[in-house]
């Protein structure tokens, strides 16, 4: 009887010792090198988690027009990267292909560089 | 105390069909509940470790989402939240090894209500269906208990002693 009382404080103890999963605000950056590709009409970015969603482009906007595109988002998460693809004029690039792992950086402004269609 | 919890975990007798019946959905279920709904949300030790979840916790955006329920969900997100991670993730286990089966199945019954008549409901009567079968489950777990297949029934043998 006293080993079952000890097994419920031991599991009441490890249920009251953690809760919710710390969470910090992010900054990410993202550069796109879309040099290449012929009549730009749109550039986005998809991914999980807010403001990011796979169903609907993150508008990136040009830095040189038809050759570099950039976009920053914030957003508060407690994952140590995120999981993103790039649309070009409403079309996925890396199809059947793993999606880019963008890894925070610890400052919490991350910057990231790529090029459309190339998982380097 | 050993009345309360003999009569918490002694399961109905049943003939071995029944039991084989009430064990191998709860099973099922319990590994379902565990591996696929409760590991993505709340730390365990077969939790993704991309999720960067530590142990027993909930994910950062689960509170969140509660919340938006509005009611009491906005008033207290964080614990209802880790309730209902808790429930699935280490309900599940205890289903699968029929521990202490009639509580975690009132949190997993609990639980359910919530997925099914709250959050599913806005997307139709398809979408409340897979709830609705774990919901069941629970339902009778919780009258008939483990049967056979379960700690619970080797437990309260031995505490009957």
């Amino acid at each position: 009887m006293k080993k079952i009382n000890i097994l419920y404080f031991v599991i009441f103890g490890l249920l009251t010792s953690s809760c919710v999963q710390e969470s910090y605000n992010q900054t990410v950056t993202v550069i796109l090198d879309v040099s290449g590709i012929k009549d730009i009409k749109s550039v986005g970015l998809r991914g999980d988690g807010k403001p990011l969603s796979w169903d609907e482009d993150f508008e990136m906007k040009p830095l040189i027009k038809d050759s570099l595109y950039t976009t920053t988002f914030s957003g508060k998460t407690g994952y140590l990267f995120a999981e993103i693809k790039f649309v070009v004029n409403g079309e996925f690039e890396l199809k059947d292909k793993d999606n880019r792992q963008v890894y925070f950086d610890k400052s919490r402004k991350t910057i990231y560089k790529a090029t459309f269609n190339k998982n380097d | 105390m050993k009345k309360l919890i003999l009569k918490l975990i002694k399961p109905e007798e049943a003939s071995w069909a029944m039991d084989i019946a009430l064990a191998v959905p709860r099973i099922v279920y319990g590994y379902l509940l565990t591996a696929e709904f409760g590991s993505p949300k709340f730390g365990l030790p077969w939790s993704d470790p991309d999720k960067n979840l530590k142990l027993f916790e909930v994910a950062f955006w689960f509170p969140n989402d509660v919340a938006e329920y509005g009611g009491i969900f906005a008033i207290m997100p964080a614990f209802l939240a880790w309730m209902a991670a808790f429930s699935e993730a280490v309900g599940g286990v205890a289903w699968i090894l029929g521990f202490q089966t009639r509580i975690f199945s009132l949190l997993i019954f609990c639980t359910m209500l919530v997925v099914v008549f709250v959050h599913q409901i806005q997307y139709g009567y398809w979408n409340m269906l897979p709830g609705m079968g774990i919901l069941w489950i629970s339902a009778i777990s919780m009258i008939a208990g483990s049967g056979r297949f379960g700690l619970d029934y080797i437990t309260s043998k031995w505490l009957s002693k």
